[in-house]
């Protein structure tokens, strides 16, 4: 509740009431507030759970818990914020006190997301956190920001106004008592396998949108293109990157007769989302574009490891998608630091900055060796855990996926080679100790994932565990329902 | 000489009657002083002095009997005083964003306020209707406020266009609404809801009858609230009509035709035939479609909000669809909501279009974010709940109405709500996106008004802990005995 107070404070402050505080108290309030919320974050798995009643006789409670999943991706998200609103105190020169408030809401929004235990609540904070982003892309955005609003918008929203119904029908179809995730999960396995079906598909366009896989991405593009130079929107948006999640502790446990029927599909589906993402990746000229489809490439594999529906596969997709808020996030930040040197997000400008700018490129190497997979950082575990699981669903959709990562080899190096390698240009400044001092929790962030994969994968797998077991209890599911 | 008073059963006139009086007294005060403005105060004392009142017969209702007068012609049960309460916030609201409004547009009238009271009292009786007779007669007292009030501004084209074309058209709705009523006397020999239920399949039922005559009810009433095709008054009268006028019809006329409506419909209405549930589903489905992909075309914001305001009839519509104690909790919510964030856009509105209510074109709202934060926060914020975006409380009210529909049977016309809304969606926030997203093109006159002010303030904040907070009126609009006809 803390982000959400802070951003209320500072939504107050920036409407240049007399009272209202400096720049540089708005900057310090922020900061207080996300470091706060990350120590709170910190201390979080194990904290007891809040429930309130909210509509009764709807049947809708206020229901947060840090059991499970939510809270590794409350603390990775918590920890990313750091340098997000640092760097946004520095870069954002125009109405930075709105921008700082939307940035603490959208965070509010997001850790409510990940620890609702309630379907509406989800839903509430789900919708919630779409406008700040939105806002943040449309006044701050670049010049095609209008026409990339709009179709974010039209994407998001359609997909969420059919998961509206899908909330709202879930509770009469199965009989369940209330909107609380126990209640659900108890009910929802009567269900026939053909409205299980129609369920799943109505929570499926709204988390495929936000995952985003193939053919529903291509709002993506456009919302990093389009936001503000600085990275930091770019970054914000890579935390919202919630319908993993969504697939995860919603859509995959409360229906598991239609995850299994229709999983591989969808698996099939985040198989080439993997591949198409990285092969245009491989292709683009332009570098927020290039994150944009390498990040859409990453996702493919979390939908990999989500529908393979083995316990191996859950933990690692939801490990990923806490692991790529540091390495995706961290190469928006980067990006926002090379557009502030050249000016330009196209690659054919830059060239040769490892002679005049080596620490830069010394960091920026770190995070896309992160980005691209190698062993002992941040993504590693996470894909190739996503893998493992994918390879006992389905081997031939698997091994498209592994090609996917053999791929981000190559626009990671090329990458790579392009901004810092051949010709030089005219010199550019080296990483200056404030920016170094902003990447530190990204590069720590991407070092402790890498390192020590073992107590996030264990607060996540309690929560793999009951998606596995409802999947082996439902009657299609006896044949698929394998263990590690 | 003594006159004999009937034992009519008085208090559950009491509201309206308040209003009666202070009007009354408005218009005689209207004798010595110079323009409105005590009018105004007096009438806020008006309402507030009803609305407690108001809250005496609401507790009655939820745990007492429900009282009644005129042998249970008029009631005070559980959705009458509700409804009331809606009345009651929407005329306070509108009579605080006329204070200033009139004395800037030059309109300061003194019968101003008189009339807008006149026409709350009119829907208070057709929200505690039990009777064809009385709902006719509040219908009038009410439509005729309005009338002449959607014509205040003299000497403007648009304004006495709006006011002829709504009298006009009004003057046959209620032609036929009449004819309806005969009809549905000459099918029952009743205008009493209780005489009409129980002389259903009597002897003197004919269902021919009754079908028609329902059908020519449900038009009339269909035509207050604007469902498509008796909407295409809507959009000329609402951008005609001065807009402190524009948002009171749009809240208090609609929430007094929608009460009568879905007594009607809970009462009898669906059991004449299954041919006037069809025509109900029909209107709902054209009313969804076509008044928020019209809305979708409007260049200036106060036509789009009088679109939206068609959409939105249609949500409830699925409502009244639903009837029954899940479709009353969800009108009444649907309403309250409804009145604080639609009256709270226009009071927006009021403050920043010239004094002829000109200049409303997205192009004159550009760069409204810079140029006056506080007014785009507000505007921002009232298009957001009204495209229903959580956790304000539009998103609790389409929550309510979908739950209704989906559980009563309609998951189809639900499903058609939720992708119409899609599209509100759009239209709601092409509005935000021009206030943030563009440069200011032209000048833009400002004014500035406390009592506008008040009411922007009222109606966002209750927007806001509606939203986070829906239960607590959910609650005392679920409890007690829905609906009385009689003991």
């Amino acid at each position: 509740m803390i982000p959400l107070l802070g951003g209320l404070v500072l939504g107050l402050s920036s409407l240049k009431f007399p009272l209202s505080p400096n720049l540089l108290s708005q900057r310090a309030i922020a900061l207080l507030v996300t470091i706060l919320t990350f120590v709170i974050a910190i201390f979080l798995p194990g904290s007891e759970s809040v429930e309130r009643t909210w509509i009764p006789s709807f049947g809708a409670y206020f229901s947060l818990s840090a059991d499970g999943a939510g809270s590794v991706l409350v603390l990775a998200s918590s920890l990313v914020m750091i340098p997000v609103v640092l760097c946004a105190g520095l870069r954002i020169r125009e109405r930075t006190g709105a921008f700082l408030s939307l940035l603490l809401l959208m965070q509010a929004g997001l850790n409510g997301l990940f620890l609702a235990k309630d379907l509406v609540l989800f839903y509430v904070f789900w919708e919630a956190t779409l406008i700040p982003s939105l806002l943040m892309l449309g006044i701050w955005g670049r010049n095609g920001r209008r026409q990339a609003t709009i179709k974010y918008l039209i994407y998001a929203v359609a997909g969420s106004l059919l998961m509206l119904v899908t909330v709202l029908a879930i509770k009469p179809i199965s009989g369940a008592e209330s909107y609380r995730l126990a209640d659900l999960l108890v009910a929802t396995t009567t269900l026939s396998l053909k409205t299980q079906v129609w369920l799943f598909l109505g929570f499926s366009v709204a988390f495929m949108v936000k995952l985003p896989l193939w053919p529903l991405h291509s709002w993506l593009a456009d919302f990093h293109t389009q936001n503000h130079p600085s990275g930091v929107a770019d970054v914000a948006g890579t935390l919202y990157k919630v319908g993993g999640y969504g697939f995860f502790a919603w859509a995959l446990p409360l229906l598991p007769a239609a995850a299994v029927t229709v999983g591989p599909f969808l698996l099939i589906l985040a198989a080439f989302t993997a591949i198409y993402g990285a092969m245009v990746a491989i292709a683009q000229n332009e570098l927020k574009r290039l994150l944009a489809f390498a990040s859409i490439s990453h996702m493919g594999i979390v939908g990999v490891g989500l529908f393979g529906l083995h316990l191996a596969g859950l933990n690692g997709a939801v490990y990923l998608l806490a692991a790529q808020m540091f390495t995706t996030g961290g190469l928006f930040l980067i990006s926002g630091m090379l557009f502030e040197r050249q000016g330009s997000f196209k690659l054919d400008k830059y060239g040769g900055l490892a002679a005049s700018a080596p620490a830069l490129a010394a960091v920026t190497l770190f995070i896309l060796f992160a980005s691209i997979g190698v062993p002992g950082l941040a993504n590693f575990p996470g894909e190739f855990l996503s893998l493992v699981g994918a390879f006992q669903a389905n081997p031939v959709a698997a091994a498209l996926a592994v090609l996917a990562v053999i791929a981000a080899g190559v626009y990671g190096v090329n990458l790579f080679q392009r901004l810092y390698q051949g010709n030089q240009g005219k010199p550019v400044r080296d990483i200056s100790p404030m920016e170094l001092f902003v990447l530190v929790p990204v590069l720590s962030g991407i070092l402790w994932l890498g390192v020590s994969p073992a107590p996030q994968l264990e607060q996540i797998e309690s929560q793999s565990r009951v998606i596995v077991d409802q999947v082996k209890a439902s009657p299609s599911g006896l044949a698929v329902g394998g263990d590690r | 000489m003594q006159f004999p008073i009937p034992d009519i059963g008085w208090a559950p006139l009491l509201p309206p009657l308040i209003l009666l009086v202070t009007a009354a007294l408005c218009l005689f005060f209207a004798l010595f002083l110079e323009g409105g403005r005590t009018s105004a105060l007096l009438a806020l004392v008006g309402l507030g002095t009803a609305a407690v009142i108001n809250l005496f017969l609401f507790q009655e209702a939820r745990f007492g009997d429900p009282t009644a007068g005129f042998w249970y012609r008029y009631l005070a049960d559980l959705p009458a005083a509700g409804f009331n309460f809606v009345i009651l916030i929407g005329t306070a609201l509108a009579i605080l964003i006329s204070y200033d409004y009139l004395e800037r547009a030059e309109l300061d009238h003194p019968e101003y306020y008189p009339l807008i009271l006149l026409a709350s009292v009119g829907a208070m009786v057709m929200a505690a209707a039990a009777d064809l007779i009385v709902l006719l007669v509040g219908l009038e007292i009410m439509s005729l406020a309005v009338y002449v009030l959607s014509a205040w501004r003299q000497g403007s084209r648009e304004s006495q266009e709006a006011g002829m074309k709504y009298f006009l058209l009004g003057a046959f709705a209620s032609a036929f609404f009449i004819y309806g009523i005969a009809l549905l006397y000459g099918a029952t020999g009743a205008f009493h809801y209780t005489g009409i239920i129980s002389n259903m399949g009597g002897e003197a039922w004919s269902q021919a009858l009754a079908v028609i005559g329902g059908i020519l009810i449900l038009g009339g009433l269909a035509f207050k609230v604007a469902l498509v095709p008796f909407h295409q008054w809507a959009p000329d009268v609402y951008t005609g009509a001065p807009t402190p006028i524009t948002a009171f019809m749009s809240v208090v006329v609609k929430a007094a035709a929608f009460a009568s409506l879905i007594r009607i419909t809970t009462l009898f209405f669906p059991d004449f035939a299954a041919v006037i549930t069809i025509a109900l589903t029909v209107l709902v489905a054209l009313t969804l479609v076509v008044g928020n992909l019209a809305a979708l075309g409007q260049l200036g914001v106060k036509r789009m909000l009088a679109y939206s305001a068609v959409a939105h009839a249609g949500y409830l519509g699925l409502a009244v669809l639903a009837s029954g104690e899940l479709g009353i909790r969800a009108v009444i919510w649907y309403l309250t909501a409804y009145a604080l964030m639609n009256i709270g856009a226009f009071s927006v509105l009021t403050l920043i279009t010239d004094k002829n209510d000109r200049g409303d074109n997205l192009k004159n709202l550009a760069g409204l974010g810079n140029r006056r934060p506080t007014m785009a926060l507000a505007l921002t914020l009232f298009l957001l709940s009204l495209a229903g975006i959580p956790p304000l409380a539009g998103f609790t009210a389409k929550l309510l109405v979908l739950q209704a529909a989906i559980e009563t049977g309609y998951l189809w016309l639900a499903i058609l709500g939720v992708i119409t809304s899609i599209v509100a969606v759009v239209y709601y926030f092409r509005v935000i996106s021009t206030m943030y997203f563009r440069a200011p093109e032209v000048d833009v006159p400002e004014f500035h008004s406390r009592a506008t002010n008040i009411a922007i303030g009222i109606a966002a904040l209750g927007t806001i802990l509606l939203g986070i907070f829906p239960d607590w009126w959910l609650q005392l609009v679920s409890a007690g005995r829905q609906i009385v006809t009689s003991l």
